[in-house]
């Protein structure tokens, strides 16, 4: 089988990108697969192109709506016409339809909440499913940064699909979540590809100083004398705004981005970032899913990020082009204590356990009288259904051990004096090859190729009347 | 207009008789008894509904300002109006929130899509990321575009031509048609934030969005009185031709077909007062509603002269006077306005 041809037939591009070939080989002949693919890397042709020459449909479950929505989107972008996603955003008409047909479709996206419910089951029973793929599947290790009970229910649905080859994606695992990822999907014998996450032209800059203003002070001459495209990650909705403002004031064309905007508001935010006509964007960790655009000089972290994996996955959007880019950490003194609670204020506490654990009707009421958090209440409710309360507790212990000892990782990125990439590659269990002329703070950075001076970017598009304006964006 | 001054029209109108709340309830489009009483008796047709999205702390900041101005005043539960608020001259608006019901977003959210894939396909990009995401708004615009032959540059140009016409036709500030403007976006031309055109406007984010609202109401009157062919197909199923809720229609229905309310609040399985807030919405909207199947002539008459006499609107006030009437029949009559003889 010519698989460049089906790839070229099918979406128009000449030659696979890294492991691409591979994955869809082991996959096409009946193995199944575990993908360690960095964001950016072609993930979902790994199961668009089986789709192409399996029968049935391809299953892609996804634990982020607004992932699942960009994954629809991009498909239909490539031109792509069978696809549906089955989620919470679909009311009880158009789901029926979309069930009612639901083998016609060759690429179907569910969230793990949708996949677990009778009826739906029973829909997915009737029809071929030939591959189950488990988009950013380290949200099923309760190790892994970004942990979803919800998504442990993948396994319930295995045999009711009769056990079709699975495909387990994600950017970034370690051994013991690859060990889970394993454990839960069933899959004993997998075929693991992982991508060497060492980026090359990616260098590791930290910057160190005695006080919050200071930091500030020197972002502000930063950005005054580097031009973007740059991410600046500021930890919280509040910080993302205020920075923007501050880079706004400095006469830099930025804006802020995070979970609390209207959804327009971001996808303008996106266009502008797509469009060059922001610098930068000053955002929670909301920001970077969906976004595509390569030449990102820079990555900012303005706060010491929650997880080294949340770290190499928001630096990893920098210099996918190829070309040098500057992933630059700040800290401040005191920084790491506003760390432990971010980390720490994600899990349940004991009184929500047990609030949850006595309410009799399921407990929903607790979380609009805003006794206990919608989170909370999510990871709660999961095991309620399978551990006793002190059971439970212990479990939510073990995970605060956990979150601690990662926040240590991460936190050591600030004192050790050591190779930062070696480090990095490390805490995911690989060795470094080699060091890139230009690797890290530790190491020396020639900042002349990164450090790019300032061009302005021409206010083209600043128009003064209405019908200006429409003229620009329609001449025709 | 500006928030405040939505805020001290709707302040004005229940003056000394509704809590500091009751605009929030309007402004969100609640759809209580209350609220839908207040927008006949009162008039508030134009601000139903048109920020469905109001924070309360936006709301509530906005609302301290005018006490501190000194433009209102806590009178036990109510608030009152004080005269310096009287002497504030109120430009009249084109909003229509009653007419509208929100949905100028649908409207905005079909322009933008269609302006964006237009703007991309005659300059040559045929792949773009689609500025709205909700799937029934893309097949509509698929649909419309097909049916345009939106490939040949003429049709461009009509559409093109219909917005600059029509908006030259809507009387409002030029710079809140620029506001329009900026929530549109072409190939290599984003759209702006809200907290964007804010900033550069020097106005806060609300007011930067009621402006919005009200240029679109306006543009929608101006396109579907018109003759803009091409951009009048953008509002199908958006303008609703019956201004009674969903539920209130149902009632009406049934007691068409002779049904009294007792045997309509059983059939529908919901409280006998939930339906006498229909009737009170259908007394309302209809001009040809039958009072007198509620009350005799002469009981009528009279809640009517005290309203007026008393100048209140407030059922309690009334039911002091004419305490023959229950509460429902005042607040029926109260509905018709007096209008009917
Ligand atoms: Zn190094």
């Amino acid at each position: 089988m010519n698989l460049e041809k089906t790839l070229y037939d099918a979406y128009g591009f000449t030659s696979f990108r890294p492991g691409q070939k591979e994955v869809i080989e082991k996959i096409l002949s009946g193995e199944d697969v575990i993908a360690l693919l960095p964001t950016g890397m072609g993930k979902s042709m790994c199961y668009q192109l089986p789709a192409q020459l399996l029968e049935g449909s391809v299953l892609i479950v996804s634990p982020l709506l607004s992932l699942m929505q960009d994954q629809v989107a991009q498909l239909k972008k490539m031109g792509e016409k069978s696809v549906t996603a089955i989620n919470s955003f679909l009311d009880a008409q158009e789901r029926s339809a979309v069930l009612n047909n639901l083998g016609s479709y060759r690429f179907i996206f569910i969230s793990p909440e949708m996949l677990v419910q009778p009826y739906i089951k029973s829909k997915l029973r009737d029809i071929r499913i030939s591959l189950l793929v488990a988009d950013e599947a380290h949200c099923i290790s309760q190790w892994g940064f970004d942990f979803r009970p919800d998504y442990l229910r993948i396994s319930e649905i295995l045999p009711v699909l009769g056990h079709p080859r699975v495909l387990a994606l994600t950017a970034t695992a370690t051994a013991k979540v690859t060990e889970e990822i394993k454990r839960y999907l069933k899959i004993s014998e997998p075929f693991i590809y992982s991508h060497p996450m060492d980026r090359k032209n990616i260098a590791y800059d930290c910057k160190k100083f005695s006080n919050g203003h200071e930091k500030l002070e020197w972002l502000r001459q930063f950005v005054k004398t580097n031009s973007g495209p740059g991410i600046i990650y500021a930890g919280t909705r509040n910080k993302s705004q205020q920075i923007s403002e501050l880079l706004n004031q400095a006469g830099i064309r930025a804006a802020y981005y995070h979970g609390g905007m209207e959804h327009q508001d971001r996808i303008f935010v996106q266009q502008q970032f797509q469009n060059g006509e922001l610098e930068w964007v000053c955002s929670t960790n909301a920001f970077g899913m969906g976004v595509h655009i390569p030449d990102i000089r820079h990555v900012i972290h303005f706060q010491i990020p929650t997880s080294i994996e949340g770290y190499v996955q928001e630096v990893g959007r920098a210099g996918r082009d190829g070309s040098p880019a500057l992933a630059t950490l700040l800290y401040s003194a005191g920084d790491e204590e506003m760390l432990e609670s971010l980390v720490l204020d994600d899990l349940p506490t004991r009184n929500e356990i047990s609030e949850i654990f006595r309410s009799e009707d399921g407990g929903g009421q607790l979380v609009s009288q805003g006794i206990v958090r919608q989170t909370s209440f999510r990871i709660v409710s999961y095991w309620k259904t399978r551990l006793t309360e002190q059971q439970t507790i212990r479990q939510i212990e073990q995970q605060k051990v956990e979150k601690i000892k990662q926040s240590a990782k991460i936190k050591k990125l600030i004192t050790i004096d050591s190779c930062f990439r070696e480090y990095l590659l490390d805490c995911f269990d690989e060795q470094l090859d080699s060091k890139p002329a230009d690797c890290c703070i530790n190491d020396g950075l020639d900042y002349s190729k990164f450090l790019s001076g300032r061009k302005t970017i021409a206010a083209a598009t600043k128009t003064v009347t209405w019908q200006n304006r429409l003229d620009a964006i329609l001449p025709c | 207009m500006l928030f405040e001054d939505i805020l001290i029209t709707l302040l004005k109108a229940v003056d000394g008789e509704r809590t500091i709340s009751s605009p929030y309830h309007l402004l969100k489009g609640k759809k209580s008894g209350q609220t839908l009483q207040d927008i006949g008796y009162y008039k508030l047709h134009p601000y139903f509904g048109i920020l469905p999205k109001l924070e309360k702390d936006v709301y509530d900041r906005a609302v301290q300002g005018l006490f501190k101005k000194g433009l209102i005043v806590t009178d036990g539960e109510v608030v009152r109006m004080t005269e310096k608020a009287s002497a504030v001259k109120l430009a009249p608006t084109l909003l229509n929130g009653w007419k509208f019901r929100g949905n100028e977003q649908l409207f905005m959210a079909r322009l933008s899509l269609l302006v964006q894939t237009l703007s991309h396909i005659h300059q040559n990009s045929r792949v773009f990321d689609p500025v709205v995401i909700a799937e029934d708004t893309q097949q509509w615009v698929k649909n419309y575009l097909k049916k345009i032959n939106y490939r040949d540059s003429a049709s461009c140009k009509n559409i093109k031509e219909g917005i600059v016409q029509s908006l030259n036709a809507v009387e409002v500030d030029e710079s809140n048609k620029m506001i329009v403007l900026q929530r549109l976006s072409g190939l290599k031309i984003g759209g702006l934030t809200w907290e964007q055109i804010a900033r550069e406007e020097s106005r806060s984010i609300i007011d930067i969005q009621v402006q919005a609202v009200e240029t679109l109401h306006g543009w929608m009157e101006v396109i579907e009185k018109g003759d803009f062919p091409l951009l009048r197909s953008l509002l199908d199923g958006v303008i609703q031709h019956s201004a009674l809720t969903e539920t209130a229609r149902r009632t009406e229905g049934y007691f068409k077909n002779g049904r009294t309310l007792e045997e309509i609040a059983a059939l529908r399985g919901l409280k006998t007062s939930t339906i006498e807030d229909h009737f009170v919405e259908l007394a309302m909207n209809d001009p040809g509603f039958d009072i007198l199947g509620f009350m005799e002539a002469s009981l009528y008459a009279k809640i009517i002269a005290v309203s007026r006499t008393q100048n209140t609107k407030r059922l309690r006030d009334i039911k002091e006077n004419v305490p023959e009437a229950s509460y429902f029949q005042i607040r029926l009559a109260l509905a018709t306005k007096g209008e009917i003889q």
